[in-house]
């Protein structure tokens, strides 16, 4: 008798709660996987994935499944908006994350602060998403005016590194513009002279008549900044092959860091700085775990986008272990959002602790990273490796300076 | 008169009944969406549809309205309800030099004309920081309290949203409706027919493809206030994009060219078949909107509204003693 | 003086690319009176047909012309026979909308089958560059500069030498007086839709080594292409060369004089004032 009214009430216990134990946790993430960016699409959805998988088959987060749900926003405003509102009211999602470009991420944060959802920004980099004061609105990667942050230090604590004197060479876009402004403002504070201010739109064909206008400025520093891959790579080119002999190729913007850099470029690519493209300390060995087994997996090498992805769903679960969660969507939500607040850990892309503080142009951010300016790092590209080497602390090896072009 | 008006009548009632049901938000969201593309569909349609003038820079002018609608806001705290209107002017007014310029052309190569003026428009929006804040754009974080009847309206609500966007699709079809019965609307069907003829019978071509790009470019310019206070963020790529200007193209053709209802039937075909395909199909979705828009222009050259109508005047003929009436 | 000798090099050898990807444009356009908003998807099939070609079989791009320019011929005679052919008649704005809902599934069934992610083409000999003069060219843009070239020769004799070409011509010329000569038009068409598609994928493989892939890239490149075309007056084959070459050397030197970030800017400024001052373009004959 015991024995069936133990198992009865088993019975009654699992029916009653099983349906609330196996309903997974949602995470809505509006990403483009069509249009002009869907490229990016693909590598978030490849990073979400594996750090799910890895999750729920750890037993998921306090026994439930986190699921996530990847829809398409073409790289169009007004359809991230029409996304974000779908899966807050329609999907019903906890927490929103993705975005890629800044415009969408900008739509996201809007509506998921008038829908009083959390959205953890993972990748999109224009200052102004965490500078509004949207109290939903994380971010977990560093803004863009933070990007130029090691090559400043670098310039500053390197003996004899200060330019005499800086082109720069920048794309038109939010964040061409918003970084070329940066290194600007920084580099007139220490009073270099600016000696070119080019603003180039993006994929340009060739670059040669506007690194021939450079060359007659005769820089000390070349510093350049692209969004796009291919500008990156033909920046690059068509300075060396017009003969520009700066005491540094600076290059600031993923493109800079991609392995096709080096496949294209050669020996051109040889001591060119990349600046930026922060993806986790490459001498924690965790990182380089989470690099491998990526690589096994998917036969790719994980960068910013990858990490940054990865990263965010770990941040995600996390806060999502530590909120009281009712079933309430409105007050689990707040839970959310608390337990974001509260956030203090370390993932593959590195500390993260969310906080109110203002940026190097002025900006007042809320739930910005506090150690996003860590996030900044100056890489090298040598003999088709690109290794990290400023600051000290997470540096791969020593660093090329001056390059050895400009002593000939 | 009153018989004319019975179906708007009947349209405006069955709008107004959409929220009374309690829909979801998502589904007034796409009611608002539809109803953003109505207007805008009856804006290129005007001038596209009656004058037979095909532009594909009618981005410009809505990305004109969006623009000076949210810096009025922003900057000289104007409220919505001046904003909007004045934004629709200002694309107006800026039609003037653009129609101008570009109604020296004919044929392609007015619309390759107005497809140039409109990645002008766009560089300059990139470019001109003083006043369009370049790339960065402008965000909207709350909009200014209002009563209206004695309660307050709630801007988080869609509703308020939806009886502005119903508004202006009624405007804007109703503007296409006057068009088609005045003398104007005479002018340019000639126009679009034979422009050497219209001319030598003493139209004033110019002066009558202008007015009309006026009217086009203040449908336009309202779509883009309206957008600009709906989706809150203005920036050059979302509101001066090439392929907003083809979008309104597509809804105005998939409707029905020179018909009234026609920006109505496309917007609700395109915004609802576009929705349900991107829900089903992650990746591969645009794969049927390319099919659905080939297989619309194949198989119904003159829209859906244009094939309706037939099908009904079909109809008509076969029901003896129905031609009386 | 190097600065411009070089930008007028860099500008010339740009506008070339750009004349490539105009001409089949043009052509079409002349016989058929239907502007291809396709078009791109067509230079995009062929830019990843140079790519897929040195990845799978090890074809240089320039020798693979031999292989795509058949196989784009006669993709672009069937896409005619069996997706356009039924729609021409029902006039320009129809075949417009049309083709946009081609470039549409075109794009997205490359992006299906191909991914989205981008794709460059390394050449060994595209290191290092020459320097005539001091003036620095990558080898890749020079040979296809060439291959530009060639191609457009053999165009020209085609369209002047041979019956087939003077048919094309005649049509492009006066649609009605060709067919009361006797021109079978529809066979005219056929054969010119596929040298239009056939011609952008020559501007494809050729631009691949200067240009990044992936399968919706066309949608960069169709504004230019009408730009061109229309500065040279649509239908106008030395038209579409003249406007490339110009639009390559009025942006770099745009880029350089006056200013970099308003290039593609200067690019629209001056179409709009050829179009002001000939209401046809450049080479237009009227209308």
């Amino acid at each position: 008798m015991r024995n069936f009214a133990a198992s009865l009430f088993a019975l009654l216990a699992f029916a009653f709660t099983t349906p609330a134990l196996a309903q997974p946790l949602k995470i809505g993430a509006p990403q483009p996987m069509t249009g002009p960016d869907a490229p990016f699409g693909d590598k978030f959805k490849k990073a979400y994935g594996m750090a799910i998988e890895e999750i729920n088959a750890a037993g998921g987060v306090n026994g439930r499944k986190l699921e996530i749900v990847i829809e398409d926003h073409q790289a169009k405003n007004a359809l991230a908006a029409t996304v974000a509102e779908k899966l807050i009211t329609q999907e019903k999602v906890l927490i929103m994350t993705g975005g890629r470009a800044s415009g969408q991420a900008m739509e996201i944060a809007s509506v998921s602060q008038r829908l009083k959802t959390p959205y953890l920004v993972d990748h999109p980099s224009a200052d102004m998403i965490t500078a509004k004061g949207f109290e939903w609105v994380f971010r977990n990667n560093p803004t863009g005016s933070i990007y130029p942050a090691a090559f400043n230090d670098f310039i500053a604590n390197f003996p004899g590194a200060m330019p005499k004197s800086a082109a720069v060479v920048y794309d038109n876009t939010l964040f061409g513009k918003t970084i070329g402004a940066a290194i600007m403002k920084q580099l007139k504070a220490k009073n270099v002279p600016i000696v070119a201010d080019e603003a180039y739109p993006v994929n340009t064909l060739d670059f040669k008549p506007i690194m021939t206008k450079v060359k007659g400025t005769n820089p000390d520093y070349l510093l350049m900044v692209a969004v796009s891959t291919t500008d990156a790579i033909l920046l690059t080119r068509h300075a060396k092959e017009i003969g520009l002999r700066p005491r540094a190729f600076v290059g600031f913007g993923g493109g800079f860091g991609v392995a096709d850099m080096s496949t294209q470029l050669g020996p051109l690519a040889q001591n060119v700085f990349s600046s930026a493209a922060w993806s986790g300390n490459p001498n924690d060995p965790k990182v380089k775990a989470f690099y491998q087994k990526f690589h096994s997996r998917f036969g790719i090498w994980p960068h910013e986008h990858e990490v940054e992805g990865y990263s965010a769903i770990y941040i995600i679960a996390d806060a999502l272990k530590r909120a009281k969660l009712t079933g309430d969507l409105a007050a689990d939500r707040e839970a959310v959002r608390k337990a974001l607040l509260a956030t203090d850990m370390t993932t593959v892309f590195g500390k993260v602790k969310f906080g109110n503080w203002s940026g190097p142009l002025g900006d007042p951010y809320t739930n910005q990273n506090v150690y996003s300016p860590e996030h900044s790092v100056m890489a090298q590209w040598k003999d088709g490796q690109l290794l990290n080497v400023w600051p000290k602390a997470n540096a791969e090896t020593g660093l090329t300076f001056p390059d050895p072009l400009a002593m000939k | 008169m009153s018989r004319a008006l019975r179906p708007w009548l009947a349209g405006a009632a069955a709008l107004a009944l959409v929220p009374a049901l309690g829909p979801s938000s998502f589904f007034l969201h796409v009611a608002i969406l539809i109803l953003m593309w109505t207007l805008l569909g009856a804006a290129w349609n005007v001038l596209g549809g009656f004058a037979g003038q095909v532009s594909f820079g009618h981005a410009s002018l809505f990305g004109i309205g969006a623009y000076v609608t949210i810096i009025l806001y922003l900057k000289a705290g104007l409220p919505p309800w001046w904003g909007i209107p004045l934004g629709g002017l200002a694309a107006a007014v800026a039609s003037l030099p653009i129609g101008l310029v570009c109604f020296r052309l004919r044929g392609p190569y007015f619309s390759l004309a107005t497809l140039a003026v409109a990645e002008i428009v766009k560089l300059v929006a990139l470019n001109w920081e003083a006043v369009t804040n370049g790339p960065v754009g402008f965000l909207i974080t709350g909009l200014p309290p209002l009563r209206l009847l004695g309660a307050t309206v709630d801007w988080e609500s869609k509703v308020p949203f939806y009886a502005v966007a119903a508004v202006l699709a009624l405007a804007g079809l109703a503007a296409t409706a006057w068009l088609a019965r005045s003398r104007l609307g005479a002018y340019l069907v000639a126009i679009r027919e034979n422009e050497d003829a219209a001319e030598a019978v003493g139209i004033d071509t110019v002066r009558a493809k202008v007015t009309t790009l006026a009217l086009s470019a203040f449908l336009a310019g309202l779509g883009g206030g309206f957008y600009a206070f709906y989706f809150r963020y203005v920036d050059p790529d979302a509101v001066l994009n090439i392929s907003l200007s083809m979008e309104m193209v597509f809804i105005a053709m998939v409707g029905g060219l020179g018909t009234v209802g026609g920006p109505l039937i496309g917007a609700v075909f395109l915004t609802t078949v576009g929705e349900t395909v991107r829900e089903r199909f992650q990746v591969g979705h645009l794969i049927f909107y390319g099919l659905f828009m080939m297989l619309a222009i194949r198989y119904m050259p003159e829209g859906i509204w244009g094939r309706l109508r037939k099908l009904v005047a079909s109809l008509q003929s076969r029901v003896p003693g129905h031609g009386a009436a | 003086m190097e600065t411009f000798a070089q930008t007028l090099t860099s500008g010339v050898l740009t506008g070339a690319l750009y004349a490539m990807i105009g001409i089949g444009l043009t052509v079409v356009f002349g016989v058929m009176r239907i502007i291809n908003l396709a078009h791109g998807e067509l230079v995009m099939l062929g830019m990843f047909g140079a790519f897929w070609g040195l990845t799978l079989w090890k074809l240089d791009p320039f020798v693979s012309l031999l292989l795509w320019l058949p196989v784009m011929f006669l993709g672009g005679i069937l896409l005619y026979r069996f997706l356009l052919r039924k729609i021409i008649p029902g006039g320009e704005l129809n075949t417009l909308l049309y083709t946009a809902g081609l470039s549409l599934l075109i794009a997205n069934l490359a992006l299906f089958a191909w991914t989205g992610d981008y794709r460059t083409i390394s050449l060994s000999y595209g290191q290092e560059p020459i320097r005539p003069f001091g003036i620095s060219i990558a080898v890749p843009q020079a040979v296809a500069f060439a291959v530009a070239l060639a191609i457009t020769a053999a165009l020209w004799l085609f369209l002047s030498r041979t019956d087939l070409g003077r048919a094309i011509r005649a049509t492009s010329q006066n649609g009605e007086a060709a067919v009361l000569m006797g021109i079978d038009v529809e066979r005219v068409a056929m054969i010119t839709f596929g040298l239009g598609t056939a011609l952008a994928g020559a501007a494809g493989v050729l631009l691949a080594p200067s240009l990044y892939l992936y399968p919706t890239v066309g949608e960069l490149l169709i504004v230019k292409c009408f730009v061109i075309v229309v500065l040279g007056g649509l239908g106008s084959v030395p038209g579409a060369i003249a406007g490339g070459l110009l639009l390559g050397v009025v942006e770099s030197l745009g880029a350089v004089y006056v200013s970099s970030t308003y290039k593609d800017g200067i690019g629209f400024v001056l179409f709009l004032a050829v179009l002001l001052y000939r209401p046809s373009g450049l080479f237009g004959v009227g209308k």
